[in-house]
């Protein structure tokens, strides 16, 4: 299992670097020539050239990978002319302001979603199971950005129990302190992901209970409530771990809108400014943010499949 | 005797979205304390919702609408949870037909079997597992202790079914139900594991409840004999009676309809008209009567009740009275038989020389690294004739199925070479290698799975037609039209859905889509063994008829011996990739010379309870190697009680025990043919 793990690690490496390469190619498309960028329209061409010349954008892209590739070795992705800072200083703490958000969300999700859809399996076409159904599809069906706007209108402006606005504590410390503003943002999340979630878990433990194993849990005496935990939640959450896995790039870009809505720092934000800017280095970092979250993703769920499912842990 | 259990003018209703399937009507029965007692019936007829309903366990919608359920007096109808629970798996356990789905896949053997001790005994983690390896041990779980951290796919079938067994044992339970607990195994296993239950029953005491379709299984063992159709009890008696003087039409035709070794297969077999009925909407009077040779006038007006005495009722007004039908008295017909010019000088149709298939084994998900070879097919030669029926026999896992995809092209060979009246098949690809085909066809094992459910019978038929060239519609209309009459399905149902026909009519448009292009040879894997007994025979007839009228040659591939021996003129049989005997089928089981043939026919439960019991109870031991390391030597060896060290060091080689008799043996149970001791698998056989 260690060997297999290991040569998934590799192999995830691989795909990482050739994210780069690829990100780094449009980039170069997009903007080649960096001076021009940086000292506007007026600069005279010599300016441009020297410019270039002096910080390397001359070089065949080959080169200017391989420089790329090293900085990025020791940490350095890269210098943004617009705002005159290092990347890494930008990401900073937006990177951990977003992990947070996420992270918060999606553990909440998880934790309701996987008890919600056993309940619905569980009462299979009775009105629980209907009022849940249509409740996911409702929101479902809803832009994240919809129900976020309808939150603060409700939440915040009529009932102003929530500040319409998340924290703008500039540290993680202080937007953790500040639960009451992060409650609707969170909220939004996590009300998207369930409605998700929710319905794959319903599927999956339908699956389950049909099952010939549930029934001869049930031939040995074991309660409801024995078979649900003992012998049904574990195999119906299998499916599950690779979806969540698949989704860590998506609740990234979900994090966008909702971040922009509620006016939260965080990489979200970040890229939509850094859009509007049109400032490569930090798009590039996204870009190869994204491509590091799907690669990890996708790796965290196959070792948690890998300690979950015995037939998988031994073939 | 005191009775254990007894069940009366039970009810069970299915709730369906728009109808109720009446699965269960006023069945009555009881089983004494140590007995075993067999309740058979055709699939749907309501045996296992029985059984579901002792142990309230029925599927969504299911619900016990009338009668009682009593556990040595105490009413279990309608009894609180909480108090069934304490009954289930502690006084009534059950074990059910598929080991493979029927065990937690991702919990441990030893959690599994020590957790109805845990919940019925209390007591410690400790205690409930040292009783786990007590019954592990007591169901031939070999090194018991050593498998207790081990998961269920980890474990062979045979080995998966005695886990759920020893489940089932481990508080000892007053009745065992078994529904169907041998049907998923191959023979060999199936012999083991009843074996055990008989063993196991002698030892402790137990009720068992089995419940199968297959006669043989019971005559065996059971001490009496219920037999459902169509929801209800028809008949009730010891198991000698039931197949010596039953009363029932029903039973007698169902016996009547199982294909016998000793069985003409000249002749056509018996078999019962019709289907069972719809029992969401069952009919008046007699359920079987549509069905019944008997049948008079009275029998569509009022339902008959069971009568009789004590030891033996049964529900028909005009009781047969004189035994099994006879051979002469079935309404048969002669077949006829293909001509040949001359068996002997005759080119063969087709050819399979030293045939090598194997499929990699590979490991890790992303990098597929080959780390070994499954060796399915190892250096197979055998020739079919043209219009002759050739069986091929073996265990699930020898390779016989593989052998047949091989041969229609649907895998390209290792090595070895497939020849059609003398045509290498694999010399040809592509386009040239589909046309080549059309002379081969193939009727698959599961009629639900190898039709397309969204094309419609007209679509299915038309399509190798258009495949092959065939272009006209009008040609395909009336090709199509006449397929379906040849295989007795009105034309009408060409506009039809595959999902609105039976599995034994299903059955028939897959041998009508193998007809389509008129091949030269047909395989048929396992065409039969996913039908009732009842509809078996019909397909069977048919698949005999057509061969004649169309001079096909079939390669029949089954693990049921009788059916294959019905169809085939002559026998392979398969063990590990190899070819181990050959011969024509009456000789085979005759006169068996490989010592695995004959631990196979020893093994089939037969439907005849004189023999069942004179039977020694000699099963083949052990379970079938790894194909990824098959023994070396003699493939067989491991399980043979005639091997000694040289069937280790040396492969045997076919040898002629008769005209056309070969079998690969160093220790064959006949002495072979002086002659030709070294003949080689190439020649002319």
């Amino acid at each position: 299992m260690a060997g297999y793990l290991f040569r998934r690690f590799v192999t995830s490496l691989i795909v990482i670097v050739g994210i780069s390469m690829v990100a780094f190619a449009m980039l170069h498309l997009i903007s080649s020539s960096p001076g021009r960028a940086v000292l506007g329209l007026h600069a005279s061409p010599k300016a441009v050239a020297a410019f270039n010349k002096a910080n390397g954008y001359d070089d065949p892209i080959v080169i200017q990978y391989w420089h790329y590739l090293l900085q990025l070795l020791q940490g350095n992705l890269g210098y943004s002319y617009k705002l005159n800072q290092p990347v890494t200083s930008v990401l900073g703490e937006n990177v951990l302001r977003s992990l947070y958000l996420s992270g918060v969300s999606l553990v909440l999700a998880i934790l309701i979603a996987i008890p919600l859809g056993i309940y619905q399996a569980v009462k299979r076409n009775r009105l629980g199971d209907y009022i849940v159904t249509s409740g996911a599809f409702t929101l479902y069906s809803m832009p994240s950005f919809f129900l976020g706007l309808l939150l603060i209108q409700s939440f915040a402006l009529s009932l102003k129990i929530f500040p319409p606005e998340a924290s703008q504590s500039v540290s993680v410390i202080g937007v953790i302190e500040d639960p009451r503003a992060m409650f609707l943002p969170i909220l939004n999340l996590v009300a998207i992901q369930v409605a998700g979630y929710s319905q794959y878990m319903r599927s999956s433990a339908l699956d389950g209970l049909g099952q010939d194993y549930i029934r001869l849990a049930r031939a040995k005496g074991l309660s409801q409530r024995a078979v649900l935990t003992g012998h049904l939640l574990r195999n119906s959450i299998l499916p599950m771990i690779t979806l969540i896995g698949l989704s860590v790039p998506a609740l990234l870009a979900g994090n966008l809108l909702i971040e922009t809505l509620f006016n939260y720092p965080g990489l979200g934000l970040m890229f939509y400014n850094a859009l509007q800017n049109e400032d490569y280095p930090i798009l590039l970092s996204y870009t190869l943010i994204a491509g590091v979250l799907t690669v990890a993703g996708n790796f965290i769920a196959d070792v948690a499949i890998t300690i979950a499912d015995p037939r998988v842990r031994l073939s | 005797m005191t009775r254990v259990l007894e069940i009366e003018n039970l009810s069970t209703h299915i709730q369906l979205s728009r109808s109720v399937v009446q699965a269960v009507g006023n069945v009555s029965l009881y089983i004494e304390a140590g007995e075993t007692l067999g309740l058979v019936g055709e699939s749907g007829c309501g045996k296992s919702i029985t059984g579901l309903s002792i142990m309230n366990l029925l599927p969504p919608g299911g619900k016990v609408v009338g009668g009682s359920i009593r556990l040595e007096g105490k009413e279990l109808v309608n009894l609180a949870d909480a108090e069934m629970r304490k009954i289930r798996g502690n006084d009534i356990a059950m074990i059910f037909q598929d080991s493979s789905s029927s065990l937690n896949p991702t919990k441990t053997i030893g959690d599994q079997v020590a957790e109805p001790t845990l919940l019925h005994r209390g007591g410690s983690k400790r205690e409930a597992v040292d009783r786990a390896i007590e019954v592990l041990d007591l169901v031939g779980v070999p090194r018991a202790k050593e498998r207790l951290a081990d998961y269920p796919h980890q474990l062979s079938g045979g080995l998966r079914q005695r886990v759920m067994i020893a489940i089932a044992l481990t508080c000892d339970p007053k009745v065992l139900i078994a529904d169907e607990p041998t049907t998923a195994l191959d023979v060999t296993i199936q012999a083991q594991i009843l074996k055990l239950l008989d063993d196991l029953k002698e030892r402790f005491g137990m009720s068992i409840l089995l419940i199968t379709h297959d006669m043989g299984v019971v005559a065996g063992r059971a001490d009496r004999v219920n037999v459902m159709y169509a929801g209800r009890m028809v008949e009730a008696t010891g198991t000698k009676e039931i197949f010596s003087h039953m009363r029932h039409p029903y039973t007698q035709a169902l016996l009547a309809s199982i294909p016998r070794m000793d069985q003409d297969n000249t002749k056509t077999l018996f078999s019962i008209p019709g289907i069972p009925p719809d029992l969401t909407n069952p009919p008046e009077g007699c359920r079987f009567a549509p069905r019944c040779a008997y049948t008079q006038p009275d029998c569509q007006k009022s339902e008959p009740s069971l009568r009789g005495d004590d030891r033996h009722v049964a529900a028909c007004f005009h009781p047969v009275e004189d035994g099994p039908l006879k051979p002469e008295m079935m309404v048969t017909v002669s077949h006829g038989q293909v001509e040949r010019k001359d068996g002997k000088n005759e080119p063969p149709l087709l050819e399979v020389v030293d045939l090598v298939k194997t499929f990699p084994v590979t490991s890790g998900a992303i990098l597929r690294r080959k780390v070994g070879k499954v060796h399915a097919v190892s250096g197979v030669s055998l020739t079919i004739r043209k219009g002759e029926i050739f069986g091929l026999v073996g265990e699930s896992g020898c390779g016989k199925s593989t052998l047949g995809r091989v041969i229609v092209g649907l895998e390209r060979p290792d090595s070895g070479k497939i020849l059609l009246n003398g045509e290498d098949i694999f010399a040809y690809k592509g386009r040239t290698l589909a046309k080549k085909r059309r002379d081969l066809q193939m009727m698959f094992q599961d009629p639900y799975g190898s039709l397309d459910p969204r094309m419609r019978v007209a679509a299915i038929l038309r399509e190798p037609l258009s495949i092959q060239g065939v272009e006209s519609s009008k040609e395909q209309e009336a090709r199509s039209i006449e397929l379906m009459r040849e295989v007795g399905l009105p034309s009408r149902a060409l506009e039809r859905f595959p999902h609105e026909f039976s599995g034994g009519q299903r059955q028939r448009i897959g041998l009508a889509r193998a007809l389509t292009l008129n091949p030269k040879l047909i395989v048929a894997d396992e065409p039969v063994s996913a039908l009732d007994v009842s509809i078996r025979s019909q397909v069977l007839n048919l698949m005999k008829r057509l061969q004649v009228s169309h001079e096909m040659a079939y390669l029949v591939i089954s693990h049921d011996l009788a059916v294959v021996k019905y169809l085939a003129d002559r026998i392979g049989v398969m063990y590990l990739g190899k070819l181990v005997e050959l011969a024509p089928g009456d000789e085979i089981y005759s006169r068996p010379v490989h010592p695995y043939t004959q631990g196979l026919i020893n093994t089939i439960p037969l439907p005849d309870p004189e023999i069942e019991k004179d039977k020694k109870r000699e099963v083949i031991s052990g379970e079938l190697p790894s194909p990824i390391s098959p023994p070396s030597g003699c493939r067989f060896r491991t399980r043979c009680p005639r091997a000694q060290e040289i069937c280790a060091q040396q492969e045997p080689q076919l040898r002629a025990f008769g005209a056309s008799h070969m079998a690969a043996c160093h220790f064959p149970l006949v002495e072979p043919l002086e002659s030709a001791t070294t003949a080689s698998g190439h020649s002319q056989i």
